[in-house]
């Protein structure tokens, strides 16, 4: 699995960097920086909250 | 430690019943899983329905969210009709009665209505929001009724489609929502794009010739083509009354969502614990974290973690974006930490005792820096 985002959607409102602060962070310039797009099984929970609590849907799970 | 839960129902759609259901399954509970919402739609992104989604132009799937991944059996385009809390059964208007171990409500709020008449349009529902945006397409001359963010953004979007647009609010738009101080930053914004505003104590709504017609308290009037209202929400909470749940519109939750064991509220219809004594607070991370937690309550108990919560609100409007992490209203003129007044900045408000607030206006600062901010002014 990995995370993949839609770049144009994102708003920069980072709900998903505090679900998973793990696998995603938001630059200083508040753009969304994916750390690991390739998920392991320890990153699923995590990965899955981040991709629900974004609010226009950037991200998704492929 | 409760008993293991065999079957979970869940009532409500919106993003506090999806949210629920998948943290249900996230927290190790295999068990039967029903979700049920009004709407036949999968559950969708409300705060889109008030911006990117009323703008011609933009791609119609604004409000589109990931697929549910929760396995649930889906009975959607149904109501809940009654609750027997006693004998734990949920009675649908189709007749269908759901028996659950654990019972999560989460049938959120409608759009509170200021008439009768079938002219005035709300928007709450996907549905509302796909109507309102085929008739902002004919271009009508608009009233809105209601100057908090939702009647402030619709008449933004009206605005953005060509139309003539008067907004009539009861004191200052924002005001009551935002404070004083941003209140003003966005009327101006409003008023410099051609925002028509009228102030009024009360209003009353008539049928008008080719319209509607809002008649305020000092008789004057204000017609149009099309009433849009955005006049606060109401819980949906009467299919509860049966069940003793619902208390002045509201269903009370402990810190951890409960209404009693077994039976979880979250969302727009709960009232829970906050500094400020027990509240609702609608917004999209507020259902989201409640329901996370009592959804972790309804299989683990009392060792699961109570609500600790700080609210997130953004809206856009007028060509402004804010996002503010912390209660609002703000009472007082911000500190600037970044930027000035009049141009993007990020700005705190310190309250005594309590916790700050931190704003971020037409600057991309994200939710995690917005909460440090907000703490350090604490």
């Amino acid at each position: 699995m990995k995370i993949v985002l839609d770049r144009p959607r994102c708003e920069g409102h980072g709900l998903c960097e505090e679900a998973a602060p793990e696998l995603m962070h938001l630059d200083d310039e508040g753009e969304l920086v994916l750390d690991r797009e390739e998920l392991g099984d320890a990153d699923l929970a995590a990965a899955g909250a981040a991709v629900r609590v974004c609010p226009v849907a950037a991200l998704r799970l492929a | 430690m409760s008993a293991p839960i065999g079957r979970v129902v869940v009532v409500g759609n919106g993003i506090a019943g999806l949210t629920a259901a998948h943290q249900l399954r996230e927290c190790g509970f295999d068990g039967e899983l029903t979700v049920v919402g009004d709407e036949p739609y999968p559950a969708y992104s409300r705060p889109a329905l008030s911006k990117a989604l009323l703008l011609d132009g933009v791609d119609r799937s604004a409000h589109e969210l990931a697929p549910a991944t929760h396995g649930a059996v889906e009975l959607l385009g149904v109501r809940a009709r009654g609750l027997d809390a006693e004998r734990r059964l949920v009675t649908l208007d189709d007749g269908v009665v759901l028996p659950y171990d654990g019972l999560v409500i989460a049938t959120g709020a409608r759009a509170r209505r200021l008439s009768g008449l079938p002219e005035e349009h709300t928007l709450r529902g996907l549905d509302d929001a796909l109507a309102l945006r085929e008739r902002l397409a004919g271009r009508p001359s608009v009233v809105v009724a209601g100057g908090g963010p939702l009647g402030m953004e619709i008449a933004s979007a009206c605005l953005a489609a060509g139309c003539a647009v008067t907004l009539v609010s009861q004191g200052v738009p924002l005001a009551g929502h935002l404070g004083p101080y941003l209140a003003e930053v966005f009327v101006k914004a409003a008023l410099d794009r051609g925002l028509t505003i009228a102030e009024t104590g009360a209003g009353r709504i008539e049928r008008g010739a080719g319209g509607v017609r809002v008649v305020l308290e000092d008789g004057a009037v204000v017609e149009a083509e099309l009433l849009v209202s955005a006049a606060g929400d109401v819980p949906n909470t009467e299919w509860l009354a049966g069940a003793g749940l619902a208390a002045g519109g509201v269903v009370r939750v402990d810190g951890r969502g409960l209404a009693r064991p077994g039976v979880a509220a979250v969302g727009d219809l709960a009232a829970f614990p906050t500094p400020y004594g027990l509240r609702r607070v609608p917004l999209w991370n507020s259902a989201i974290e409640q329901a996370k937690v009592a959804a972790a309550a309804l299989v683990r108990g009392d060792e699961a973690p109570p609500l600790r919560f700080q609210p997130y609100f953004w809206t856009e409007q007028f060509g402004l974006s804010l996002k503010a992490a912390g209660y609002l209203p703000v009472r007082g003129e911000p500190e600037y930490v970044e930027g000035e007044p009049g141009g993007p900045g990020l700005m705190r408000w310190s309250r005594e005792g309590g916790s700050g607030t931190a704003v971020a206006l037409n600057h991309r600062v994200p939710i995690p820096r917005l909460r440090r901010v907000s703490r350090a002014a604490a």
